[in-house]
């Protein structure tokens, strides 16, 4: 028997006139069951009515029925929901209640009154269940991305639950972060539970998956999807015009703790410098002392004169206009250039969105949003910070073709990522920043 | 150490300096919290909350004396056609001040060891079972507090970049208004996070028990002999009052009192080991 069973779903997010899900109708059985689309496809509201959260905590309208273990969705709250489905949310930091693992795990049980000696017994077995046994007793501030994600999958397995929802939970995490939180989804499915996962990275899922649903444009179709391939545009390797900008016996840090340490290194116009390395390595370091956000405590850095373009780590924070293009034009007007706004964002698939107000947009279509906001016009300095989180394929390939048009057009273009295929397709030079060092690759592919 | 043994003595503290107008007193009462936050947590953990306290207590004399324009001992004058900051300067208002900024410090102090010495969750252990639920919803948000102020330094970086400059209070509109979304959805985003693990659900429990031991009892017994202590001098005609106005006395000091606050130093003794 089906563990949930939707039938003829459709949803209203509250003022809207389209629904989000348009008569959805599905079966989920116990096994790993993949959920894929494009960003803004109505993925998340899918899985948001799994456990109850759509309706009871978004409101708005919904018809059809929706069933999980026997129990109708429509009737039942989510906290009740919560014995049956658990569910792991997209970003880590933000599902975090408590500051110690073990406490941070046994929240849920302590909020259906578990007595303390069978939550103990619980908080156990469940850290055990998400791969993150050794990290019971450590504070949640000092652990890594994929680490809390662990947490989080143990949080939502000590209620015991039929079911398992996962809303791309690795989106926020770096590759190593992500194969340690799908490789505890693997282990769950190997235990016999069930699980729903939304996620972009399929390559590993699509082995184990039992089931498939594409969700695209609200409705979902019971097909297979493809896993990704790294976009098949390659910029020309290019080994750069004049000096851009150069860091000359760099010490940055904090607090008098330097995070960079005697870096020397130039870029140059037409090129795009690939920083790798792992996370708290001086990657975003690197980068605000390049745009003259931070000040070095030691050496020099000069940069040409002229716009400098800077996607932060977290992009969506940058939108606060009524609109999407009306933040486009803010960046257009502050740099005088009189390209139309329209132009990037149909480069970047966002023409649709145009008239929005851009927290409205989904995860994926944010990102976007962001890079839209900042990038437009001719910037002489492109500075990007891990820019491919929680992109969808066609977002990848959007991207790459709009930093080979920006190098070609003579920026300067330095970015910070995990992504292999990004620097893949983009890198003219590579360079890994770690412990405080940087280190250049060399590039084989570059003509001579 | 234990929340419940913390905030009684928290409460000790913050009775005495709220209910006396005697400098002394409050000048005993910050002492007592800063030894023993310094034997608690550390001196290096204190230094950006003195800094920060010592500039509010003198931001509080500094507003008393330009602004109360009372007192026998005028120390300078400015004209009193200058609005507001015009008229006499007293070193009485300055005192007054000066009493007011210790009650500020003392009170901050005082309560410190909340935010520097627990965890949010022994805070939330020690509340009563009525009050777990709100407790539950306050750990939460305090959790978020870190991400707002990276998204402040992060949101403005990234607006300077962007072309914007800071040209009056509404050029500020555009750091805050998209710190403020982002914390708003943050807290969304965790209020969905606690939905879907059963908040609300009802009566709860908790995964951990914290019984006070020997040195709990000891602070809880110390901070309500300080307090009985205090209100016994106070109602035998002892703790006497204090007034800035109008001309400057030297506050008067009774022994009863003396010694109600110097019990306040008990942690001094029981939160060694945590330092």
């Amino acid at each position: 028997m089906a563990i949930a069973r939707l039938s003829n779903l459709s949803y209203w997010y509250p003022g809207a006139e389209e629904p989000a899900l348009r008569d959805v109708s599905m079966l989920i059985d116990s096994g790993l069951t993949l959920v894929t689309g494009p960003s803004g496809g109505g993925k998340s509201t899918l899985l948001r009515v799994l456990n109850g959260l759509v309706p009871h905590f978004h409101g708005g309208r919904i018809a059809g029925r929706a069933e999980v273990e026997g129990q109708d969705v429509i009737r039942t709250p989510t906290r009740t929901l919560a014995r049956t489905v658990g569910f792991v949310f997209q970003d880590p930091e933000l599902q975090t209640v408590y500051d110690a693992v073990d406490r941070e795990v046994a929240f849920g049980l302590e909020n259906i009154a578990l007595p303390p000696g069978e939550m103990a017994v619980r908080v156990e077995e469940a850290l055990d269940a998400a791969g993150a046994a050794h990290l019971a007793g450590r504070s949640v501030r000092t652990l890594s991305g994929g680490e809390r994600q662990r947490v989080a999958l143990a949080s939502a397995l000590a209620m015991r639950p039929l079911l398992v929802v996962l809303d791309e939970p690795t989106s926020q995490l770096d590759p190593e972060g992500a194969s340690m939180v799908l490789d505890a989804v693997g282990d769950l499915v190997r235990q016999g539970r069930a699980a729903v996962i939304a996620e972009h990275r399929l390559e590993r899922l699509l082995m184990q998956a039992t089931a498939s649903v594409i969700v695209e444009n609200g409705s979902a179709s019971g097909d297979w999807p493809v896993a990704y391939s790294p976009p098949a545009i390659r910029s020309t390797p290019s080994r750069g015009g004049a000096v851009a900008w150069s860091l000359a016996g760099v010490t940055a840090g904090f607090g008098g703790r330097p995070v960079l340490d005697a870096v020397d290194l130039t870029g140059h116009q037409g090129e795009v410098m690939a920083l790798s390395g792992p996370n708290g390595g001086g990657k975003t370091t690197l980068l605000r002392l390049i745009a003259g956000a931070l000040s070095p405590i030691a050496g020099k850095v000069e940069r040409r004169p002229g716009r400098i373009a800077y996607l932060p780590q977290n992009p969506t924070a940058l939108l606060h206009r009524p609109t999407l293009r009306s933040e486009v034009s803010l960046t257009l007007e502050r740099a005088g250039e009189s390209e139309p706004p329209e132009a990037i964002l149909k480069e970047l698939g966002l023409l649709a969105v145009a008239g929005r107000y851009p927290r409205d947009l989904s995860c994926g279509e944010r990102q976007r949003a962001a890079l839209a906001a900042v990038l437009p016009g001719r910037p002489g300095l492109v500075l990007l910070d891990e820019p491919t989180r929680g992109m969808d394929a066609a977002a990848r390939a959007a991207l790459v073709k709009l930093v080979s048009r920006l190098k070609d057009g003579g920026s300067a273009i330095v970015i910070a990522t995990h992504d292999r295929d990004l620097r893949a397709a983009l890198a003219d030079r590579e360079v890994s920043v770690s412990g405080g060092q940087v280190k250049e690759s060399a590039m084989s592919s570059l003509p001579a | 150490m234990n929340a419940r043994a913390v905030a009684a003595w928290s409460a000790a503290c913050l009775f005495i300096v709220l209910f006396t107008t005697n400098p002394a007193y409050k000048a005993l009462v910050l002492a007592a919290a800063i030894a023993s936050l310094a034997a608690g947590a550390g001196l290096s953990r204190m230094r950006g909350l003195l800094t920060g306290v010592g500039l509010i207590a003198a931001f509080a004399t500094f507003l008393n004396f330009i602004s109360a324009h009372l007192g026998a001992t005028v120390l300078f004058e400015l004209p009193a056609s200058i609005p507001a900051v015009g008229g006499p300067y007293t070193l009485e208002a300055l005192a007054a001040g000066l009493s007011g900024g210790l009650t500020v410090a003392a009170a901050i102090v005082a309560a410190a060891p909340f935010s520097l010495m627990l965890a949010t969750h022994d805070v939330m252990d020690a509340l009563p079972a009525a009050l777990s639920r709100s407790g539950a919803a306050i750990a939460a948000s305090l959790n978020l507090m870190p991400s707002v102020s990276a998204s402040f330094v992060q949101v403005s970086e990234a607006q300077r970049l962007r072309g914007w400059r800071p040209r009056g209070p509404r050029s500020w509109a555009e750091v805050v208004v998209p710190v403020v979304l982002t914390s708003v959805e943050g807290s969304i985003q965790l209020a969905e996070s606690m939905e879907a693990r059963g908040f609300g659900s009802g009566p709860r429990t908790a995964l951990k028990s914290s019984p006070l031991r020997k040195s709990d009892w000891f602070l809880v017994g110390a901070s309500a002999a300080a307090v009985t202590t205090f209100l016994a001098s106070r109602a035998t005609g002892g703790a006497p009052d204090w007034y800035a106005y109008p001309a400057l006395t030297t506050p008067a000091v009774d022994l009863a009192s003396l010694a109600a606050c110097l019990l306040l130093f008990a942690p001094v003794v029981a939160w060694r080991s945590h330092a």
